[in-house]
């Protein structure tokens, strides 16, 4: 035999999908000085120094400085789905 | 080798989705799980399959060599700042898991068509949807399919050598959403601590020089169905190589370990092919292939370096272009970097007008199982029907 006995699944069917967590917290476009920049920089902008920064808060004006966000940034991988990495 | 029509199951969407296979039919509502139709083989024919496998997969590790020891990265438009981390995870080889050889079959001659290293998909067809099709509808019967069973050992040898949770990653469609699902319902079926989260949550804490989640969680083993070329491309990439684990087969606080290895960048670039033609000229798994242009070759495909799904590859017959695929996306042009590969034509299996590409799975180096891709045209590519097998 050189099939698989048996096959089971746990996560596939159901769980898995749903562990690819999204994260819902505010999130803010910034700049490398953690200046807030409008999202449109972060989605089109990769590797341009604009990442998104979860948390925080700011004056909402573009250019104002984001304080009290994740000390991490994000964002700085992946083209949002717009290319399939799978082949 | 024969090709036979069937009649699907009655509720086969119902039977493929509950396997994961959501992804079964293409845009146009045509069916991308194609159950109208079946290929059944010898024994006989996938021991060939099963041994063309392993001896592809002998001359891709003598060609790592060959390529490090002669300086080819260069050859293969691979970003010098990669170099010294390939030659250096294919000394240490941390952990690796999979790949598939694209494989032309006329039921008489094997040949390589093209090695997807770093990010294969079609897997849930492959080890999941098939098996489960198998078994409604000919239990008796074999298949060329132990890549479940194959995967969940492998990730139990594993466990010394990752760090846990072992994180899964993806930035696709969703194909390359259930293809992270079951791999990590393979490592959760090992018995690790997994975790999965999208690629654009992986985060760069600067002030500690680490990757981690959304939450905070420092990220040490992660897998990714993300190639290496893009990552190399985005804002993090020069970070992901500073915080590389290339040294060590385990574990290093503070380090990273992706999967797969960033040697794979070797095999996943298709300038390989010329590399395998070059050392082993005539070899009977090879087709002719060269990197500077189509030679003394009237009919070939070219094909960018860097491509997924077939995308930029263009066929030629008599030296005039007779055909192509969809344009590659920008990051992959970015990647191959002008680079073209020029490879001969194989002989296909063909039936009902449709041609057939025989997909040949590893899992740790060995032969693991097999799931066929049905193209109304010579080169597949994201449209291209997946049939189920069995042999005999």
């Amino acid at each position: 035999m050189r099939k698989s006995r048996e096959v089971p699944l746990t996560l596939l069917a159901a769980a898995a999908m749903a562990s690819i967590g999204c994260h819902n917290g505010p999130r803010h476009c910034v700049d490398a000085q953690n200046h807030l920049m409008p999202d449109s920089y972060c989605e089109e902008h990769h590797g341009g120094g604009y990442y998104y920064v979860y948390g925080g808060s700011s004056g909402g004006h573009i250019g104002d400085s984001v304080v009290g966000a994740s000390s991490s940034s994000f964002g700085g991988f992946g083209h949002g789905g717009g290319g399939e990495g799978g082949e | 080798m024969r090709r036979h029509a069937i009649t699907p199951r009655s509720n086969w969407k119902d039977s493929v989705e509950r396997v994961g296979l959501t992804y079964h039919t293409l845009d146009d509502g045509s069916p991308y799980w194609d159950e109208s139709a079946y290929w059944e083989f010898s024994a006989a024919e996938i021991d060939r399959l099963e041994a063309a496998t392993t001896e592809i997969q002998r001359i891709a590790l003598e060609a790592g060599d060959a390529i490090l020891s002669r300086g080819w990265l260069e050859r293969m438009h691979i970003p010098a700042k990669a170099a010294s981390f390939i030659r250096e995870t294919w000394q240490s080889e941390p952990p690796a898991l999979y790949g598939r050889l694209d494989l032309a079959y006329d039921g008489r001659t094997i040949k390589l068509l093209e090695y997807n290293a770093d990010t294969p998909t079609c897997l849930v067809e492959a080890a999941v949807a098939q098996w489960y099709w198998l078994q409604d509808c000919f239990p008796k019967a074999d298949q060329f399919n132990s890549l479940h069973e194959k995967l969940v050992a492998k990730w139990k040898d594993l466990v010394p050598y990752v760090s846990q949770p072992v994180w899964f990653t993806h930035d696709g469609a969703e194909e390359d959403g259930m293809t992270i699902a079951y791999l990590q319902d393979t490592a959760h079926q090992a018995g690790l601590k997994t975790s999965a989260l999208a690629m654009r949550q992986v985060g760069w804490n600067s002030a500690q020089q680490r990757f981690v989640n959304p939450m905070g969680q420092t990220i040490e083993t992660i897998f990714k169905l993300y190639p290496w070329e893009w990552m190399l491309g985005d804002a993090f990439g020069d970070n992901a190589l500073a915080t590389l684990n290339a040294a060590s087969q385990k574990p290093v606080r503070g380090k990273v370990q992706w999967l797969e290895p960033i040697w794979k960048m070797m095999w996943s670039n298709k300038a390989l092919l010329a590399i395998l033609w070059e050392l082993y000229p005539n070899h009977e798994l090879l087709l002719p292939a060269y990197l500077d242009g189509p030679h003394t070759m009237q009919n070939y495909v070219r094909k960018p370096l860097v491509g997924r799904e077939g995308a930029g590859v263009q066929l030629f017959r008599n030296w005039a272009e007779d055909g192509g695929a969809a344009p590659p996306n920008k990051w992959d042009v970015k990647a191959a970097d002008g680079g073209f590969v020029y490879q001969g034509l194989a002989r296909m299996a063909e039936a009902d007008g449709k041609a057939a590409v025989f997909g040949s799975w590893l899992i740790d180096g060995e032969p693991a199982g097999m799931g066929i891709r049905e193209s109304d045209g010579l080169i597949t590519n994201n449209t291209s029907r997946f049939v189920p097998h069995l042999f005999r």
